[in-house]
């Protein structure tokens, strides 16, 4: 007796489309993700830099640490979007080290989402730096 | 076999796109990191400014620390980006308002294609990064 196979491409295609999502959502999102992470912390790096490089003591050094990273061009999502949210925060003394938190960077989600991933993935990154750095000397 | 045969086609062009875009951002990331280094080495370094030579030596150290990690590669060093070349990494000192001292130094890719086996991507002016001049300022040095 000759058993019944109709149909099985569909069922096998139906599963191995879910898999596929699932790899296409690690190469494709995670991938996103991964430089939006790193954006963001170059970002932060440079910001911090930026409003350090400007702290004497005052509350106008602070607020010219704060237009200096304002200033800054740098963009994220495949250089595509600004930073927003970006946080500044100072040492007591207003002149040791400053600390700049960019929070808000949402990655939405592709592929993964289809497979029970999130719609949006937050990548925050924040980096110190100190007013009187090391200066490499060559 | 015939929905067979629609169905591979489909799951081998999903394959191909993944393969693509999962190389072409992983360059990228990799681009990131090489400017983000490049960047920060070139805030931190002394900038030598006796003539345009000079600088145009300081800004050859930069890019080569962008491409190689290093600001003197050895001549058989390795990109540590596949196939970035210095010439195609732009530095460009952002003067202060006196014009006379460097405020700022940008990086950026200018031009860079990505070979991802089915397609080509081509980058230009990303990544880039800006990053405050806190080096050490020697208008009348010489670059060794």
């Amino acid at each position: 007796m000759r058993v019944r196979q109709k149909g099985f491409v569909l069922i096998a295609m139906s599963v191995a489309m879910v898999v596929m999502l699932a790899v296409m959502g690690l190469a494709f999102d995670l991938g996103r993700i991964y430089i939006a992470s790193n954006e963001a912390q170059v970002f932060t790096d440079a910001a911090a830099m930026a409003a350090a490089s400007k702290l004497d003591g005052t509350d106008a050094g602070l607020d010219r640490a704060r237009q200096a990273v304002a200033k800054l061009p740098m963009r994220w999502n495949l250089g595509t979007k600004s930073f927003t949210g970006v946080v500044v925060q100072f040492s007591p003394d207003k002149m040791s080290w400053a600390r700049v938190t960019a929070p808000d960077n949402q990655v939405e989600i592709t592929f993964l989402r289809a497979v029970g991933g999130p719609a949006v993935f937050t990548v925050p990154a924040h980096s110190v730096a100190a007013a009187k750095p090391v200066r490499l000397v060559e | 076999m015939i929905e067979l045969a629609v169905s591979a086609g489909v799951m081998v062009a999903c394959l191909a796109g993944t393969v693509q875009f999962g190389y072409t951002f992983y360059i990228y990331n990799e681009l990131v990191t090489a400017v983000g280094n490049g960047g920060r080495y070139a805030a931190m370094r002394t900038f030598r400014g006796a003539g345009s030579r000079d600088i145009e030596k300081g800004k050859e150290a930069i890019r080569n620390m962008v491409v190689y990690g290093d600001s003197h590669p050895a001549p058989n060093a390795l990109p540590q980006v596949a196939n970035l070349k210095p010439e195609q990494v732009q530095v460009d000192w952002v003067m202060d308002d006196s014009g006379t001292q460097p405020a700022a130094v940008n990086v950026t890719i200018a031009d860079y294609t990505v070979d991802a086996a089915f397609g080509m991507f081509r980058f230009t002016g990303k990544p880039a990064v800006e990053y405050p001049f806190v080096g050490r300022f020697a208008p009348s040095e010489n670059e060794p």
